[in-house]
């Protein structure tokens, strides 16, 4: 986890809605638990490289699409 | 192995952690409790319940459905239980140095080792216990509402 990842920008909970997800469904789908993905969206915890390609490939999108260094 | 079988296992494992080393402390410390544990055999059962405990959660996760082992104990799960083993061990650290501290070692005897051989692992436990107990309760918490 970086130093200042709470600089770290995501997208995620706008394009798991715009996919039509639940937490749950794209936890399911990334082999993770569902307070994973709620503390991702939170900014809370910042993903592994695995997870964070996990959760793309899941979206159908790039990993640049759902976080960005401000 | 579901999260309410965890949070059971190591919360039971934490609270009789805590019961444990509060009845070792408070007897060590010279405050009168007005009943005892007769029984010596009875001061396994923390070590018991730890090497059960983690016995099943091992078993569980490499025996069990290896989905269900990966959400449960994916990487987010994985780094609080290690914050959770670091906090441990520098209390811990602190804590023995604190005890070897107040030992009075001008008239070391044979039953001032023994002593602080129980308010170590009185203390260990107690550090742990109280850990267990907050991580379980905590990620039980978080589960059904985080």
């Amino acid at each position: 986890m970086g130093k200042h990842h709470q600089n770290l920008l995501n997208n995620l909970e706008e394009l798991r809605k715009k996919a039509g997800l639940t937490q749950q469904e794209l936890s399911e789908a990334a082999e993770v638990s569902r307070k994973s993905i709620n503390a991702i969206e939170n900014g809370i915890y910042v993903p592994s490289t695995v997870l964070a390609l996990k959760i793309a490939k899941t979206l159908s999108c790039k990993v640049e699409d759902i976080f960005k260094l401000p | 192995m579901t999260y309410f079988k965890r949070f059971l296992i190591v919360f039971i494992c934490g609270i009789v952690q805590i019961f444990y080393a509060l009845y070792l402390l408070l007897n060590q410390f010279g405050f009168d409790l007005s009943w005892h544990i007769d029984n010596h055999i009875f001061m396994f059962i923390p070590g018991i319940l730890v090497f059960v405990g983690s016995g099943i959660l091992t078993a569980s996760y490499y025996l069990g459905n290896t989905k269900n082992s990966n959400i449960l104990y994916d990487e987010y799960t994985a780094l609080r239980y290690y914050k959770i083993a670091a906090a441990g061990y520098a209390l811990n650290g602190i804590g023995i140095f604190v005890l070897f501290s107040i030992q009075d070692w001008a008239n070391w005897s044979f039953q001032s080792a023994n002593d602080m051989i129980y308010q170590v692992a009185a203390f260990a436990w107690l550090t742990f216990g109280i850990l267990l107990t907050i991580f379980s309760a905590g990620d039980y918490k978080e589960y059904k509402n985080g």
